[in-house]
């Protein structure tokens, strides 16, 4: 705990954003209305009012009727220019799209669709995470006249499992930058955060015997699961790794023995000695290692257990499995 | 000409954008360039060339120790200038080198904002010289760069051209163009808020409140307007004209001063029976607009028996029949003023309080004085009349001759013009003339004011400029009283009679222009004088006295201030309730369909069945079958029909009928 976390008026004000984002409707669609825009002057905002003020008195003690003209103008301009800014956000129409899956750590990215029934050009309309770190995380964009773009914003998933998608926030000061027009958007949708694989992964473990097959000597003695040999004559063509075939001019063939008589488990209760989030993070990293090599490989985590497959819906699963256990 | 424009297009964003700014910015200096010392100009044209030299080259901005130098300069400069940094002088100079050394920190487009601000303050510090109608253009012109600056700088994405920066812009000042008028026309015009600054005036030229030779010479050459004048009915002849401003009565032989207060004190009050001021015929009237000139006088014409009229005006008459105002005239004054052509003045028969008026300093024109004694020997026992027609034919016929540019006087003006030069011009004359009448024993004094005066034909107003200031003689003569006695008119009568100006020497463009058509200089003068009068009638003499006479034609029986106030938030809200109850329409007006969909909705909620968003009705008529069977088949072929009135509409499905539907439906609970 920092002093900000401590400190009264932020806990206050942290307290009344979290209340009044609990309020707001959770939609993939949402439509900005004139009761979920806000509106407030920003500090060049105020820097105007006040310029419209000293003006206002130098025309009053120098009597300059022009200088009355002007200062009316100006802040005329400034009015229709409040109301310009927040039509650039009302009526527009933010559309998540399905968010893809993710691994904890990297940076996902979040589509929204901004569809603009108007027809002007609604401009420079930024888009970003909110509470995102404070950097300069906004996407700006203009959309077409009756029509659509579409901005991808980023955020980083920390934490493996099943996430709602973080709150969102549109805002614009277009056109002068005296008032900034702002939404908060909580999207229904949810997004998978797969764990992070781990950076370094020791090699895949070896196989286990088939249940009812014979011995498991080989595999052990070269610590390495290497389902894999030359192409011989004759090898069916469904044995043929054509992945690797692409990288090499040579032919390999699964081992059909090997695969006859050993099958991948990549357990929980083999990943070594860490902790529960360490073995999560490398049951993925072999997952991956595995789909990689092409390699039938089955999943056992406490309380659930998958059969050995392949291809990229097994991966999936495997990773899903991870991603909630 | 291609060729720039296909470089600017090459240069990247911000270059551009940073060479319109500076474009802006020097638009916005321009008028000031007459303004200020030499050297300002200078220093704000180089370091706007400097930065716009950077912008294309791409070249990195210089350090904080070049801007503090350049400042610092500034502020020496200044100082050597003007001896203080304060004031409206000083403050100006100082804005215009900010404004431009801001530009040497203009490093991204938030900047402008800073720029934006300094440029609206010189922006207002350009009226203190000039409200003239191509100010105010060239200012809408600047205000409009400014807006079109500052909406470009908050078009972040790609390279948005500036042209769709100007429309936005242009859009924004023509919609907030009523707001402005409004508040114009309703915003309670206060006096100064601690008042009026000493400076606001200076350089503004007029009739001085005191008479050196040479003073209504320099106006001679001053071209711009002193005032307006609008008849009622025919104008006077052009040598009645005689507009009545300061009277001189006290000559050191330097300088003519207004008898001193004490003496004018001393005047015996007017008396009933023998009133001093005579009045007969009919009078002319007319509607003079003033030009602001720092100065109490209310100009009339001789001779005005009723203090000139405009609200709020407090005006006296001085002993010398001159009309004064209670505060200086220091914005544009329109009063309206009778005035009688045949008019007494003055006490009948000799009285003592003449004696001021026949004074005249010892030890000064000796010369003029024995021409006095002279006259005198020639005309033994005649009374002042003909002692005056006496001088008045030796300055008709002793050649002399009327010139703007005499050359410099010395020490005995009056003897220089009777004997060496032998000319001069009006305050030369009358000068000359008042002190030899004064030797002849006769009270005399000097009156200035303007002459003449030039219809303008498109409309109709008459012109009279500063080149009209004129200064003539009042001559004391028994039985009648002050009597107008133009000297200037016997050494030139054209000056007087049809009216002619000595005109300064003509520019080389002028004569061109001349050659071409003589007479299209004077009438495009003519039109551009009389837009100007029109700009200065509506805008620019649109003062309180005319805000509450507005009040006062709605109805309110005796406006102040704070009714205009009220007027003012009355509108305001009017207006808030107005774009409240739009809000209100335009929320109804957002797809009726969706809306009775959402109440369908909503009911169901109520009733526990949940559905989404975008679930369509013929869903949720399925959902609803499914979770209350039979007893919602009327409800479920409500939404069906909703459906098909939205998508499949058969003729007569109305949404009405639907709607009237919706509250006898036998909704679950």
């Amino acid at each position: 705990m920092d002093a900000a976390t401590l400190n009264p008026l932020s806990l206050v004000r942290r307290r009344f954003r979290q209340w009044w984002q609990a309020r707001l409707p959770l939609t993939d669609t949402y439509t900005l209305t004139q009761r979920n825009v806000y509106i407030l002057p920003t500090r060049p905002g105020w820097m105007l009012a006040l310029t419209l003020l000293v003006l206002l008195v130098g025309s009053i003690n120098y009597q300059l009727n022009l200088g009355y003209l002007l200062t009316f103008l100006l802040a005329g301009s400034a009015l229709v220019g409040m109301h310009v800014c927040h039509a650039t956000l009302r009526g527009l129409t933010l559309n998540l799209q399905t968010p893809a899956q993710q691994f904890a750590g990297t940076a996902a990215t979040l589509s929204v669709v901004l569809s603009n029934a108007r027809k002007s050009v609604r401009h420079s309309i930024g888009l970003a995470v909110l509470d995102a770190t404070h950097e300069d995380h906004w996407t700006w964009t203009d959309v077409p006249a009756e029509g659509s773009c579409t901005v991808q914003v980023a955020f980083r998933p920390e934490k493996r499992g099943l996430h709602r998608v973080p709150p969102l926030t549109a805002e614009t000061r277009f056109p002068l930058g005296t008032f900034r027009v702002w939404t908060v958007w909580r999207p229904a949708a949810q997004v998978l955060v797969y764990p992070a694989p781990e950076l370094h992964p020791p090699p895949l473990p070896p196989g286990e015997p088939r249940a009812g097959g014979a011995a498991a000597a080989r595999a052990q003695s070269t610590g390495e699961f290497e389902g894999v040999r030359a192409y011989r004559r004759g090898d069916p063509l469904k044995l043929v790794v054509w992945k690797k075939a692409a990288k090499s001019d040579e032919l390999v063939s699964r081992d059909t023995m090997q695969a006859q008589r050993y099958e991948l488990w990549l357990d929980f209760a083999g990943a070594g000695h860490q902790d529960r989030e360490g073995r999560i993070s490398r049951l993925a990293a072999w997952v991956l290692q595995a789909d990689k090599l092409d390699q039938d490989y089955g999943l056992r985590l406490p309380g659930l257990q998958i059969k050995p497959g392949s291809g990229e819906a097994h991966k999936r699963r495997c990773l899903e499995a991870l991603a909630l256990c | 000409m291609l060729n720039l424009r296909l470089r600017l297009a090459a240069l990247p964003r911000d270059a551009r954008d940073t060479l319109f700014l500076l474009v802006v910015i020097g638009w916005v200096l321009l008028p000031h360039i007459g303004n200020l010392p030499w050297w300002c100009t200078l220093l704000a044209a180089g370091v706007l060339l400097w930065r716009g030299t950077l912008a294309v080259q791409g070249k990195p901005l210089p350090g904080k120790w070049w801007l503090f130098g350049l400042l610092a300069a500034t502020l020496g400069a200044t100082w050597l200038t003007h001896r203080t940094l304060l004031g409206r002088d000083a403050g100006v100079t100082l804005i215009v080198v900010l404004l431009a050394l801001k530009t040497l920190e203009l490093r991204a487009r938030r900047d402008a904002f800073v720029v934006f601000f300094l440029s609206f303050f010189t922006m207002l510090t350009n009226f203190f010289f000039s409200q003239s109608l191509p100010v105010a253009a060239a200012m809408l012109v600047a205000l409009l760069g400014l807006l079109t600056a500052l909406v470009n700088a908050h078009m972040p994405v790609g390279r948005p051209s500036l042209a769709e920066a100007a429309r936005t812009a242009g859009w924004m000042a023509l919609l907030g163009a009523p707001v402005m008028a409004l508040l114009f026309v309703l915003f309670p015009r206060f006096a100064p808020l601690w008042g009026i600054p000493s400076d606001a005036m200076t350089g503004r030229s007029g009739l001085s409140s005191q008479m050196q030779i040479g003073n209504v010479a320099q106006l001679a050459l001053d071209d711009s307007i002193a005032f307006r004048v609008k008849w009622q009915g025919n104008p006077p002849p052009q040598d009645q004209l005689y507009f009545r401003g300061p009277v001189f009565a006290d000559f050191d032989g330097r300088e003519w001063r207004p008898l001193a207060p004490r003496l004018a004190a001393r005047f015996p009050p007017i008396r009933i029976e023998e009133p001093m001021l005579q009045v007969a015929g009919t009078p002319i009237r007319y509607e003079l607009t003033m030009e602001p000139n720092n100065r109490p006088w209310l100009l009339t014409l001789d001779a005005a028996v009723q203090p000139p009229q405009a609200p709020g005006l407090v005006a006296a008459m001085s002993g010398d029949l001159q009309w004064v105002a209670s505060r200086p005239v220091v914005d544009l004054l329109r009063y309206t003023a009778e005035s009688y052509p045949q008019f007494r003045y003055g006490p009948r028969r000799r009285a003592a309080v003449l004696t001021e008026y026949r004074q005249l300093p010892a030890g000064f024109n000796p010369r003029t004085i024995e021409l006095a004694g002279e006259i005198q020997r020639e005309h033994p026992g005649a009374d002042s009349a003909v002692l005056v027609d006496a001088v008045m034919d030796r300055l008709r016929t002793g050649g002399y001759r009327y010139t703007l540019e005499p050359g410099q006087y010395g020490q005995d003006t009056a003897d220089e013009f009777w004997f060496d030069k032998k000319e001069g011009f009006c305050e030369h004359i009358a000068s000359s003339f008042v002190v030899l009448v004064r030797a002849l024993g006769i009270p005399a004094r000097i009156v200035t004011g303007y002459q003449g005066g030039q219809r303008n034909n498109v409309d109709n107003y008459w012109i009279v400029r500063q080149s009209d200031a004129h200064a003539w003689a009042e001559v004391w003569f028994d039985g009648r009283g002050w009597t107008r006695v133009d000297p200037t008119s016997a050494v030139a009568p054209g000056r007087t009679g049809t009216f002619e100006r000595l005109l300064p020497p003509r520019g080389v463009f002028a004569n061109a222009m001349d050659t071409v058509s003589p007479n299209l200089v004077a009438s495009m003068r003519a039109a551009w004088e009389a837009m100007n009068n029109g700009w200065n009638q509506w805008i620019l003499n649109y003062t309180q006295s005319r805000q509450l006479n507005l009040l006062r034609n709605l109805g309110f029986e005796s406006p102040s201030w704070e009714d205009l106030s009220y007027l003012l938030l009355a509108i305001i809200v009017v207006a808030a309730l107005a774009g409240a109850a739009w809000t209100w329409w335009d929320r109804l007006q957002h797809d009726p369909w969706l809306r009775l969909l959402g109440r369908a909705r909503k009911r169901l909620r109520a009733a526990g069945l949940e559905t989404g968003h975008n679930v369509a009705p013929r869903q949720i008529a399925n959902l609803v079958t499914a979770r209350f069977g039979e007893d919602a088949r009327r409800l479920a072929d409500w939404l069906l029909r909703l459906e098909a009135q939205r998508y499949a509409r058969q003729p007569g499905a109305s949404l009405q009928a639907l709607r009237r539907e919706f509250q006898q439906l036998p909704w679950p609970t």
